[in-house]
């Protein structure tokens, strides 16, 4: 007697790449899939597509401006006597004096928000150097690297292979970072025995790193950008040697 | 177990479940320092999804700020152990369909209880025809956009802010089941979008 084959239902199949299939049935769907091609099949694209949607569904990044205020309206709000306010409203009700106020603030405001980002840099890289300190991910591969950050980033980037790392330059692992409220990826390297701390944000909607203090606390602070990320580095090596690795990040975006 | 009936006069009830790897999501103690630390990660998330819901910069914006405002007010009553992200998203939907836009798309009827009316079943094609080819965003962009927003929000939850099925099923006031369908219904009719769209390309 012959038994008909009965494929996985396109619900068993969703719950099954979201790892909600209950623990009794798991075994069953991964035997089914094992000898099922057209089921197994159907399992690779809609993982395909649940990455895809993954990286496409999350490209609104709040503006700066934006992030500024919603930033500063956790910090100031007053803990138990929240206001709600009407962005519109106050938008409307004050711009005159708001564009008079934000022109003689801006020159100021951004220094301000370079530093506060110079600070956050020095604060997260020298949370790297502590022994305690593990990355997420611990591999010299990028192929290791990279693919980790996948559903992770809402941008992608390219990274080198080891023999084309500038001399003396190891990558050592990675971790997911915030950079001014903006999802990071936090690029690990040695340079010699000095230790290196690389951020990488969305160039656009991230913050900006024009007019970055070039050191900080004895640290050097280098930027460069590329048509669509931010790439900042930070370390307490020879300045020259930074900027080699940097030269080498921006070269690995647009290779042709 | 969370509970609050503050907000919108919508009881809010989580049970304690630590979703994947959402460790900094767990309140420890409570305190404004400590919704600082929860909600500030979160920030470009909410702000994703309130976009995702009104399709508009700056009642995004508004719709997020009101957000915090509430939570913050409700987040005395808010419990150690229990899942930060799903309250705060829930706290943003419920926030969304009081709003102006909200209340007119709530109005749009839902066909939720009448599948067959909706036309996202499989229509058989061979397991080469699943096969997509995704390299191509703007794409699956243009077919996210015209998704139902019922299920474009379940989708959304799931792959995007990768909330469990009992967390998303907690915010959107569904059964476990309806979310889950609407998940795998939301990837069929993506599918069928998308193949729509790549098919009239070619």
């Amino acid at each position: 007697m012959t038994q008909a084959i009965e494929h996985l239902t396109s619900d068993t199949l969703s719950a099954f790449i979201d790892g909600e299939v209950p623990d009794g049935e798991q075994e069953a769907n991964q035997q089914h899939l094992a000898g099922c091609y057209a089921c197994a099949l159907r399992a690779l694209s809609a993982v395909e597509l649940k990455a895809a949607t993954a990286r496409t569904g999350r490209c609104f990044a709040p503006p700066p401006e934006t992030l500024a205020r919603l930033t500063a309206q956790i910090h100031r709000e007053p803990w138990g006597s929240a206001r709600i306010h009407s962005i519109g409203r106050i938008a409307w009700s004050s711009l005159a004096a708001a564009m008079i106020l934000a022109v003689s603030l801006l020159g100021w405001r951004q220094l301000h928000e370079t530093n506060t980002i110079a600070a956050e840099l020095l604060d997260q890289h020298l949370a790297t150097l502590s022994s305690a300190a593990t990355p997420q991910v611990i591999s010299t591969d990028r192929h290791t690297v990279k693919p980790w950050f996948q559903g992770r980033l809402p941008f992608s980037f390219n990274l080198l292979d080891a023999q084309a790392l500038p001399p003396g330059t190891t990558l050592k692992g990675a971790d997911l970072s915030y950079l001014n409220g903006q999802p990071a990826a936090l690029l690990l390297f040695t340079i010699h025995k000095h230790e290196v701390s690389v951020f990488l944000t969305q160039r656009f909607g991230g913050p900006s790193l024009t007019a970055l203090p070039g050191t900080r606390s004895g640290f050097t602070i280098h930027s460069a950008t590329t048509q669509d990320l931010s790439i900042v580095a930070v370390s307490d090596v020879n300045p020259a040697d930074l900027d080699a690795l940097l030269a080498a990040l921006v070269h690995a975006q647009s290779p042709f | 177990m969370f509970r609050s009936e503050a907000l919108l006069g919508v009881p809010i009830q989580f049970r304690g479940s630590i979703q994947r790897e959402t460790l900094d999501n767990i309140v420890s103690t409570s305190g404004s320092a400590d919704f600082e630390q929860l909600a500030l990660p979160l920030l470009p998330s909410l702000y994703n999804h309130a976009f995702w819901l009104t399709r508009n910069h700056a009642e995004a914006e508004d719709l997020v700020q009101e957000t915090f405002s509430k939570a913050l007010r409700a987040f005395d009553s808010f419990q150690a152990d229990t899942n930060f992200k799903g309250w705060i998203f829930r706290i943003l939907r419920n926030t969304f369909f009081t709003s102006r836009t909200g209340i007119a798309e709530s109005r749009t009827v839902f066909l939720e209880d009448h599948p067959h009316a909706l036309d996202t079943t499989d229509t058989s094609p061979t397991p080469e025809d699943q096969l997509i080819r995704l390299d191509k965003q703007a794409a699956l962009q243009r077919a996210l956009e015209q998704l139902e927003p019922a299920l474009r929000e379940a989708l959304l939850l799931c792959d995007v802010e990768e909330v469990k099925y009992r967390d998303i099923a907690l915010i959107l006031d569904v059964p476990i089941g309806t979310a889950m369908s609407r998940i795998s219904r939301a990837r069929r009719a993506l599918r069928q979008l998308l193949q729509r769209q790549l098919g009239e390309s070619q």
